[in-house]
């Protein structure tokens, strides 16, 4: 699978911004195997390109493609699919469900199309530390554990391309190291790409196409 | 573990749990009124129907005489042709056919084993209004014997005097083996017949003899063939059609009103059983937006966790298909238990001393359980498309 990006601008953005960036008006594709970190300060639209790239807002000009689909085309049908299949996301704001267990929140997303068996989850939570949160309710969770939930659950699916925004925000740099090798051991797995934004380049990212936005 | 609605129910906030009750109650309130009433409606119909001599193949068939008043009694009150032609020219009135009398003298004797002997007139009428038409029911010149179909309520009468005055009384049945001679004479001859009863008739009061005895006689004996028709039967569509009514007194026709009061007492009936059956259908349409509220009021508190489901990838068509599923068994229940309540209601109501000797069916009409299976298709549908719809506005 290909993800391209023509000229895609946010509806709402500075000239300046536009024409300073990499991304914002230009052409990009990224394909499966690759490794993209994008690179931004707060506030320049990080969280927004990894929600357009992923269908969550149409608020921009240009289009993006799944292969040879504009997006902006796709039903929710095709979308939910490219979801289950293609496309996972780990989300800046998280996203779990507050009132679920741990183990819930990440067999939601499993049984919805398993890649991995259930034990896996026991065995991912043990690699990242959280194994003793299990049985936990999301909410009481510290937000670095709550972080590192939303990244098992991302890893749970097959997919061609896996979005990360920001997903160690809260993570020592022990953790952060632990979570990363383990994305990228799934990621090869499954010959995905991965799209990686966060505020500064990160000096453990290897082998990393970096773009400024 | 595959997936299933289960896996998203505690996700799923549901609404207030009295609403919910509330609303299983009048739709199981309202769909039984509905069974109830369209089961009635074929009873009454098939009761009401079977009885009828008036009634065949769609129609009503009513006799109609010209009103008797100060004014014109005296005078000849028959039909002309003109009367006649009127009345086929009137749109309600599907046919018409005259009573044709004899102008001859007719004596009547029952032989030896009744010593019975009177004056007695005939009539004749078109074979298609007949409500019961033997094949013997035909008489061609030269046959000495005529067949009869005679008037079921005259048998009832006679029977009813025949004690009093030393008389047999006599069954549908053998009556039929009575040998009557009849002795038809005239100005210009006279002649006797064997007279045979082939037919009871609920329907006309009359003896009547087949049209071709009657012409020949009618000619033969007083060689006259003008048509004199006192009476005269219709057929139509309805008889308690108020057009045709005010049609009638229009013309001064006289209607037998005993028998069109059965139809009404039918069609007052029915129409009792259809108001019960549109308030059955106002009480689901009540229970059932009742549903869609509470629906909607579930979807809105979980709004947050479906939009979140649908973020992970569920597709919002499986989401709705498993949230509508979840209804079926309720609205299965429902309806089973209001087809069951039905069922006993039926089995009550052929208790009934005057529905017991009739033929009616153990169990529901077949409208009754396609009506239970649309029901059930259409909740299901509607329920389908609102959750559908609800998960359209989250996205």
């Amino acid at each position: 699978m290909q993800i391209q990006l023509r000229e895609v601008t946010p509806d709402h953005i500075e000239k300046e911004k536009r024409n300073a960036s990499q991304i914002w008006g230009k052409d990009l594709s990224i394909n499966n195997g690759e490794h993209l970190h994008i690179v931004a300060p707060s506030g320049s639209g990080k969280t927004s390109l990894m929600h357009f790239i992923y269908g969550l807002r149409k608020d921009y000009s240009g289009s993006i493609f799944y292969d040879n689909t504009d997006i902006k085309k796709l039903s929710t049908e095709s979308f939910s699919s490219f979801r289950q299949h293609k496309i996972s996301i780990i989300f800046q704001d998280l996203r779990l469900f507050e009132n679920q267990t741990v183990t819930e929140n990440i067999e939601i997303k499993r049984i919805l199309n398993p890649y991995h068996p259930e034990e896996k989850i026991s065995e991912m939570a043990r690699r990242l530390g959280i194994e003793n949160k299990l049985k936990q309710i999301a909410k009481t969770c510290s937000y670095g554990e709550q972080q590192r939930i939303a990244i098992i659950r991302a890893l749970m699916q097959p997919f061609d391309f896996l979005l990360l925004d920001e997903p160690y925000s809260h993570l020592d740099e022990v953790n952060r190291k632990k979570a990363m090798d383990l994305i990228y051991e799934e990621c090869e797995k499954r010959g995905a790409a991965m799209v990686f934004a966060d505020l500064k380049p990160l000096d453990f990212l290897k082998g990393e196409k970096v773009v400024y936005l | 573990m595959p997936l299933s609605y289960k896996n998203i129910q505690p996700l799923i906030v549901s609404g207030r749990k009295t609403s919910k009750w509330l609303g299983y109650f009048g739709l199981g309130i309202g769909v039984l009124l509905l069974f109830i009433s369209i089961q009635m409606f074929v009873n009454i119909d098939y009761l009401l129907q079977e009885n009828n001599p008036r009634k065949s193949g769609g129609y009503d068939f009513i006799s109609i005489s010209k009103t008797i008043t100060n004014e014109n009694m005296g005078r000849d009150n028959s039909f002309t042709n003109s009367d006649l032609a009127n009345l086929k020219a009137e749109p309600d009135i599907a046919g018409v056919a005259p009573l044709i009398s004899n102008k001859f003298r007719v004596r009547a004797t029952a032989g030896d084993i009744i010593p019975f002997s009177t004056d007695l007139f005939l009539e004749s009428i078109d074979d298609n209004f007949i409500d019961t038409v033997p094949p013997t029911f035909t008489w061609q010149p030269g046959q000495m014997v005529v067949p009869i179909i005679f008037s079921s309520d005259f048998l009832e009468m006679y029977n009813v005097f025949a004690p009093a005055q030393g008389l047999p009384q006599l069954s549908a049945k053998t009556i039929s083996s009575v040998n009557i001679i009849l002795e038809c004479s005239g100005p210009y001859g006279s002649q006797n017949f064997k007279g045979n009863i082939v037919a009871l008739s609920d329907r006309i009061n009359s003896l009547l003899v087949p049209q071709t005895f009657m012409n020949w006689s009618n000619l033969h004996f007083m060689e006259d063939t003008t048509v004199h028709a006192s009476r005269v039967y219709i057929k139509t569509k309805d008889a308690n059609d108020p057009k045709l009514i005010s049609f009638l007194d229009s013309q001064n026709y006289h209607l037998n009103k005993d028998k069109v009061k059965f139809s009404r007492i039918k069609s007052i009936l029915q129409n009792i059983v259809s108001a019960l059956g549109v308030f059955g259908i106002l009480v689901i349409v009540l229970a059932l937006m009742l549903f869609s509220f509470y629906l909607q009021l579930m979807i809105a508190k979980s709004k947050d966790n479906l939009r979140l489901l649908l973020t992970l990838g569920y597709s919002p068509q499986w989401l709705a298909k498993s949230v509508a599923r979840t209804w079926i068994p309720v609205y299965l229940s429902i309806i089973i238990v209001a087809l069951l309540v039905t069922e006993v209601f039926q089995l009550l109501f052929m208790q009934l001393s005057f529905v017991s000797a009739a033929n009616l069916s153990y169990y529901p009409a077949w409208s009754v359980w396609l009506t239970a299976l649309l029901l059930f298709g259409l909740t299901i549908f509607m329920n389908f498309k609102q959750v559908r719809k609800e998960l359209d506005n989250i996205l």
